[in-house]
């Protein structure tokens, strides 16, 4: 590595975007790679397309970089606009080049990574010099008509983040694809980390859209455990969510007059799901795949109608329990400041992240699998079965009670209603789609199963009917989309399933095992106890 | 004394008797073999000992502590380990994690350990891990480390297997037809690796078809016939036993290798 020191930079970026030499991983670093720069071309399209995303919210007229060159036909700024432009279209059709030349069986050459290098690279210092005329220097023949500064900043913040995904997906290639979790973190921490100040003063149902994809993320993680690394299918999961998150409201509301801190509740919330969680599991422990799946159900329905019923007074019926308490450190309110629980939730989010890949590379996670691969050679190879699917069951309840605790304390109100079979549903489509009992998988799978399912599909109708609007299309704005909404989702999954059935980063075990095919049989089934 | 014993065990499923009323030991660092026709009822006496099992009637003992009734889990902990006829590994798992698994419940790393990745866990996930890759040495699969069970030739299955047996630090070691599939280069092999193992103090007792290896390495021979037990000797007297002969051959066959 020493003769980098004297090299250009030029050479530099050759040298960055050569092919990568390990063939061994090639599947896996393909669609990381291909996934990053899809992710770029979002991120920049949603840029120049916020004001329609945010538009219906906002009642305002929002800017995007077209606005900045509407609004100062001849400015400086109207030129980097153009460079930015023209860069956008090389990112945002990059990807596409690469899904044709991946079904023709071509692979695009070095030459074509260059170029979209390149174009990252310029896309970037062009959106940073506006930014810095339009936030910093507010240099006034361009932005003297601009009212909403702060969908501006959004805006070409998020063009900025795509042209950085981009310049780091083509210049990191090498990165990309040996070391595919390592790089989607350096991707998407710093995106995460700026989101709230990108949004800043900004329409807070951003942020807390962000938040709920938090939650989802959580559950999604929780669930993993539980169905991904045990194999365990459950599908009453949303019980448990429904246990940490009434829990944590009772202990945080005027109804029983106890005032826990938020950071007690999050402990008190993942203990006691963890406990519910341990209680639940016990009674299926001699059951395995579709038997264990209807009881779970049962476990499913049950939990949520006992809150409607009011059980023992506790729940407050159909109307759940409302007033429950904003938290607060010191100065800060969470209450009046969304992005503080953004950013703990991000926080809660990483560190589970962190621990329950842990677990996986440890003793107990190596049981779990064992378990879910063969359970009587489990058993026979001295795993205790009991204990390790309850401590699966356990460990995958404490997750959801995390996720529980911020959910009351950010609606400061819960009902019966969020906690249906449909959440069980969704969390369990987030993981299957995302790549069962891989971590990284999930996440990505939560990140775009939340968007479709709370974001895209409901707002569908609005989108459409500004896009209508603009130009002149009625019979798009005519498009009933609420109507379709389960039959788009549902064709979606279908579709996602046929064309990667592993989901979206599958694990390794189960890019093999698509190939091959498995069976198993329970332990009790086999004692003839079951 | 018996490192194993079976006392007048009997298993039934529903009204078929499976193993009738079977007695026999096992001493320490023997090499036993157990043999008969096919549903003889050999593989439901190992499931039995590992505790797969509930026996109808009789008593296991191990080391002279009676271990019947006791969960699969807790009778590996008494030292007994197993393979299986056919080859329970767990596929999607890399043959050192396989491996892995065998020291689960010997090992101390409790779960925050793994979680917060303790000194104390790490060293032992450490230790644990390089056991595993010499075992995996010792049985000659040092360089399919990496690779998933189900990824591994036949062969190598069966070995990996033993390995994982291993790793769970037994005293007796049962092998259910570990020659089953395997070439005669092969078969050698297993002959030299089951006397090795004896030699270093392990007891080993297997269920077995081929008779090369049946009788190249036992000590003792049991024989089983519709779940009761028909013969118990040296390779030399078993092979001669009339009853053996009967049940493998038809009851024809004895009279006519008398008469030939």
């Amino acid at each position: 590595m020493t003769d980098l020191a004297v090299r250009s930079p030029v050479a530099l970026l050759r040298r960055v975007t050569q092919p990568a030499r390990s063939m061994g991983r090639r599947v896996e670093g393909r669609s990381v790679y291909l996934i990053l720069t899809l992710t770029a071309a979002g991120l920049v399209l949603l840029g120049w397309f916020l004001p329609w995303f945010v538009g219906p919210f906002t009642a305002g007229t929002g800017f995007s970089p077209q606005d900045v060159v509407s609004s100062a036909p001849t400015g400086f700024a109207t030129v980097l606009v153009y460079v930015m432009g023209a860069s956008a279209l090389i990112v945002v059709l990059s990807p596409l080049a690469e899904l044709v030349a991946r079904l023709r069986k071509m692979t695009l050459g070095v030459r074509v990574d260059q170029v979209r290098a390149i174009a990252g690279a310029a896309g970037l210092v062009a959106a940073v010099l506006v930014y810095v005329l339009v936030g910093v220097i507010r240099e006034e023949p361009a932005f003297g008509v601009l009212s909403s500064t702060t969908i501006t900043n959004s805006a070409v913040w998020l063009t900025m983040y795509g042209f950085g995904v981009a310049l780091f997906a083509y210049g990191a290639k090498g990165l990309v694809l040996t070391r595919p979790n390592l790089a989607f973190a350096i991707a998407a921490l710093p995106f995460g980390a700026l989101l709230p100040l990108m949004f800043h003063q900004a329409p807070d149902f951003l942020l807390w859209a962000a938040s709920s994809l938090a939650i989802y993320t959580l559950l999604a993680l929780g669930l993993n455990v539980v169905v991904g690394f045990a194999g365990l299918l459950d599908l009453g999961y949303a019980a448990f969510f429904a246990i940490g998150a009434y829990a944590c409201a009772s202990l945080s509301s005027p109804i029983h007059g106890i005032h826990l801190p938020l950071w007690v509740l999050i402990f008190l919330g993942a203990a006691i799901a963890a406990i519910f969680g341990a209680l639940l599991g016990a009674p299926t422990l001699r059951l395995r795949g579709d038997y264990l799946a209807i009881v779970t159900l049962g476990f499913g329905e049950i939990i949520p109608d006992l809150a409607t019923n009011n059980v023992f007074n506790l729940t407050g019926g159909p109307n759940g329990l409302p007033g429950i308490d904003q938290p607060k450190i010191g100065p800060v309110d969470f209450g009046t400041s969304p992005q503080w629980y953004y950013w703990s939730i991000v926080a809660v989010t990483l560190i589970s992240v962190l621990l329950l890949r842990n677990l996986q590379r440890a003793r107990v996670g190596r049981a779990w699998v064992a378990l879910r691969e063969d359970e009587v050679a489990a058993a026979a190879t001295g795993i205790n079965t009991t204990t390790t699917k309850l401590l699966a069951f356990a460990i995958g309840a404490s997750v959801s009670g995390l996720a529980g605790a911020f959910y009351g304390s950010m609606l400061t109100a819960i009902s019966p209603d969020a906690f249906q079979f449909q959440v069980s549903i969704a969390v369990l489509s987030i993981i299957v789609l995302g790549g069962i009992g891989n971590i990284t998988g999930v996440i990505l799978g939560s990140f775009v199963l939340t968007f479709v399912i709370f974001w895209a599909l409901p707002h569908a109708h609005e989108w459409s009917a500004t896009f209508a609007h603009n130009f002149n299309v009625s019979a798009v704005g005519n498009i009933n989309f609420p109507q379709y909404t389960y039959i788009i989702y549902g064709a979606a999954l279908i579709l996602m399933m046929l064309l990667r059935p592993g989901g979206l980063l599958p694990s390794r075990a189960r890019r093999i095992e698509l190939q091959t095919g498995v069976e198993s049989e329970s332990l009790a089934a086999v004692q003839g106890r079951a | 004394m018996a490192l194993l014993e079976m006392a007048s065990v009997t298993k039934q499923f529903g009204g078929l008797t499976a193993v009738s009323n079977v007695s026999f030991s096992v001493g320490e660092r023997e090499i036993v073999s157990m043999i008969g026709p096919n549903g003889a009822g050999k593989t439901t006496a190992f499931n039995c000992i590992t505790g797969l099992y509930p026996v109808t009637s009789g008593r296991v003992l191990f080391d002279g502590t009676r271990v019947d009734g006791q969960p699969p889990h807790r009778i590996l902990r008494f030292g007994i380990a197993r393979t299986f006829q056919n080859i329970r590994l767990f596929s999607y798992m890399t043959a050192t994690d396989n491996v892995m698994v065998g020291a689960h419940w010997w090992m101390k790393e409790r779960v925050w350990d793994g979680a917060f990745k303790t000194p104390r866990g790490r060293r032992e996930e450490r230790d644990i891990e390089q056991m595993a890759l010499e075992l995996l040495d010792a049985l000659g699969l040092g360089d399919r480390a990496g690779s998933y069970a189900r990824e591994l030739p036949y062969g190598l299955q069966r070995r990996l297997e033993i390995a994982r047996a291993l790793a769970t630090r037994p005293r007796l070691l049962l092998l259910d037809e570990p020659a089953a599939g395997l070439n005669p280069q092969e078969k050698n092999e297993l002959m030299a690796l089951i006397a090795r193992m004896r030699d270093e103090g392990l007891t080993i007792f297997l269920i077995e078809h081929d008779m090369s290896v049946v009788m190249g390495i036992s000590d003792r021979i049991i024989v089983l016939d519709h779940g009761e037990k028909i013969a118990e000797g040296p390779p030399a007297e078993v092979r001669e036993n009339k009853r053996v002969i009967e049940a493998y051959l038809g009851s024809g066959a004895s009279q006519e290798a008398r008469t030939a």
